[in-house]
């Protein structure tokens, strides 16, 4: 049948899995509301569509490995900062001055600072470990906006089509036409002063006309199809069409691009603090941790640049494992 | 064909239109605006504050203004930077230029020379220099990094994708397969970053930025330089050459990345059609069919893909340049922003904007073209 993503109504999720007795498609109106009768169906094995999402998904080894990588990730950004807290003051005293790099940025050799330092004798393992939480919750939390306008505006223009869909997407062309880089640039220096929910609010704002043209061309196809004519017909009102009907249905590739956000959500306030025009230098990202190591590294000290962008590098490729991963199996038909 | 690129084209003024509105808004929007740049400039004198404020019809606005007036005002110098008011004159006069004609007209049928429309996109606020001057003199570098790039990525993307594509599932593809999706997580400034450490600073193979070595050299792109370039061209170039080789490596590694999965899904679907196995079943040889039935075929999203690269190179540009330290379009937009020089930002939103356009234009143009099942009338 129709189902594209996991979710929908219980219903409808059924229809990939059991069948009815005679083999003949489910009665349409049964598929829109109302409980279907346990005793009709034939189960070989019981699994909904995230059990049948959750297997195809761990078929695809590296995206298990990227969850499992986004998931220490996390849980570096909550608790590392607990276990190993950075203190700025904490200078170390000069072992010996001279040579290159100079003596006090160590090498990345010692136990207790297996990042090497920076140039103030931190340790730049702790430096990246703290950096971790604001970059997640910038990359998280712009996500989270940007999925919400998109969605909304998206379902909004996809549903009612005609000229609400006309002038939403006519402001998503013009959204799409303005060079993205550089108004977030622009943007972030003159209004963002620093601070992390006002560039988390910025790039929100400015991340989600992709999103909406998705969401809008799944609703455009979802609703001509006939489980939405069936609860039509059946005189399901627009609200729960939209919410209980055919959002289920589009989950699957929201879900797949909101991951596909959260990375370049990280990279792009990487970028952006690297240029000073995000946070302040005082705050700890490893974007910041970028910036205030670029000068050292024409004098040797590659280690302190090298690391937190590498846990960005990381993270941006573990996640797009991920979504990859969330592509096979809740999106199957995008597949080449 | 004509007629739909005629259409197509009349299409994007509303939204060049909105795009004018936008960074004029964004500008008015900043904290400070044009003219606290202009007071806190020292270099210029007060005579020439004003005459500027003027010029650009800018109102003088505090704290007091009444909201009415001050919405007003913003019509006024929106006018005055979209060129539709002169300036010079006060009140109703103000839309007819000093010739008597609209002031919106082309000067030639006897409109003003004000304004974004007529091609003047103001002074930079710390040169004192005309925005498209200081443009024009940064599209060389630019053009010079990012097109060798363009060309280098999507010949090896091809060559790549194409040979993934007809060896599916061998150890090469999924090498390449692999590799690919590393390369395009890498941020590309911190990728940057680490070649600049590696070649430049431990090996010292190449330059670590810059576009020419400045003690050999006038500063790139001024009289002197050509002069010297065409006394030496074979040296000029080795020097850009070398300079080139970190930025185009660092933008060729990040793009080729998501290029060479597209050649290669297109080449796959191209090579599943029916008409690939009606010229196997001819008993064509297998360079036959890859290299004429199939490969044709695929190039046909990739050619409208690079297309719609283009803007990107721009956007892309912003990153490489700052690190690499070229004196691009992208390093005078970081340069501009970190001053505030208004004049040139909205200069820049505007040309990047115009290249986007154009460059879907181009891509939808040139897909009907190659493609001759599109029809767009």
């Amino acid at each position: 049948m129709t189902d594209q993503g996991p979710g929908a109504d219980k219903n409808s999720n059924r229809q990939e899995v059991f069948i009815s007795p005679t083999g003949a498609p489910m009665n349409v109106v049964q598929m829109a509301e109302g409980p279907q009768p346990q005793d009709f169906e034939v189960s070989l094995e019981s699994l909904n569509q995230w059990q049948i999402a959750w297997r195809r998904f761990k078929r695809h080894r590296l995206a298990v490995v990227g969850t499992g990588i986004f998931g220490v990730m996390i849980l570096l950004a909550i608790f590392g900062p607990i276990i190993w807290p950075y203190d700025r003051l904490a200078l170390k005293p000069v072992t010996h001055s001279g040579g290159n790099p100079p003596g006090w940025m160590q090498n990345p050799r010692t136990l207790a600072d297996p990042f090497g330092t920076d140039n103030g004798g931190r340790s730049v393992f702790i430096l990246t470990v703290n950096g971790a939480r604001l970059s997640m919750l910038i990359g998280i939390g712009t996500t989270v906006i940007a999925v919400t306008i998109g969605v909304v505006v998206g379902s909004f223009a996809g549903f009612f089509g005609g000229r609400i869909d006309g002038l939403l997407m006519r402001f998503v062309d013009f959204m799409l036409t303005i060079p993205f880089l550089f108004v977030i640039l622009v943007m972030a220096r003159f209004f963002g002063a620093g601070d992390p929910i006002v560039l988390t609010l910025i790039f929100g704002l400015l991340f989600w006309p992709g999103l909406a043209r998705l969401v809008r061309a799944l609703f455009l196809s979802l609703r001509e199809q006939d489980f939405v004519q069936a609860a039509r017909a059946v005189g399901v009102s627009d609200t729960r069409i939209t919410f209980r009907h055919i959002l289920p249905n589009a989950l699957g590739p929201i879900i797949v691009s909101a991951t596909l956000l959260v990375a370049s959500a990280i990279v792009t306030e990487a970028f952006v603090s690297f240029l000073n025009f995000g946070l302040k230098a005082t705050d700890l990202s490893w974007g910041n941790a970028l910036a205030s190591s670029q000068q050292y590294q024409i004098v040797g000290n590659w280690w302190w640049a090298f690391f937190p962008g590498m846990a960005i590098a990381l993270t941006v490729t573990a996640i797009n494992f991920m979504g990859d991963g969330l592509r096979d199996a809740l999106d199957p038909r995008s597949r080449e | 064909m004509i007629k739909f690129i005629i259409r197509r084209s009349l299409g994007l003024v509303p939204l060049l239109l909105l795009v004018v509105v936008f960074s004029f808004l964004l500008m008015k929007a900043a904290p400070g605006g044009p003219e606290a740049q202009f007071q806190g400039n020292k270099k210029i004198s007060q005579v020439q504050i004003d005459a500027w404020l003027k010029r650009w019809c800018l109102q003088p606005t505090d704290a007091n203004t009444p909201i009415l007036e001050q919405v007003g005002n913003y019509f006024v110098e929106f006018g005055g930077w979209f060129g539709i008011l002169n300036c010079n004159r006060s009140g109703s006069q103000a839309f007819f230029s000093d010739s008597g004609g609209l002031n919106v007209l082309p000067p030639a049928l006897g409109g003003g020379s004000n304004g974004v429309i007529h091609g003047d996109l103001g002074y930079g606020i710390q040169s004192g220099r005309p925005v498209t001057e200081i443009i024009a003199e940064r599209i060389p570098a630019t053009f010079i990094l990012a097109f060798t790039a363009l060309v280098l990525w999507v010949s090896i993307a091809i060559v790549l994708g194409v040979y993934a594509a007809i060896h599916r599932y061998s150890l090469f593809d999924q090498t390449v397969t692999f590799l690919s999706y590393i390369f395009y997580s890498l941020p590309t400034f911190w990728l940057g970053l680490n070649l600049i450490f590696i070649f430049g600073v431990a090996l010292r193979w190449f330059p670590t930025g810059g576009i020419i070595t400045t003690r050999d050299w006038s500063p790139f792109n001024t009289p002197q330089y050509w002069q010297q370039f065409g006394a030496n061209p074979g040296a000029a170039t080795l020097d850009i050459g070398r300079h080139l080789f970190l930025p185009v490596l660092t933008l060729v590694a990040v793009n080729i990345a998501g290029d060479s999965r597209f050649v290669r899904a297109s080449m796959l679907e191209s090579i599943n059609q029916d008409y690939v196995r009606t010229a196997r079943a001819k008993g064509l040889r297998n360079r036959v069919v890859v290299g004429k039935h199939a490969l044709r075929n695929a190039m046909l999203p990739v050619v409208t893909n690079v297309a719609l690269e283009i803007p990107f190179l721009f956007s892309g540009a912003i990153v490489t340049e700052t690190i690499f330290n070229w004196p691009g379009m992208g390093r005078l937009f970081i340069d501009s922003i970190g001053g505030k020089d208004y004049f040139v930002i909205m200069g820049l939103l505007l040309v990047t904007a115009i290249i986007t356009l154009f460059a879907n234009l181009i891509a939808d143009v040139v897909y009907a073209i190659v493609d001759p099942r599109i029809r767009y009338d």
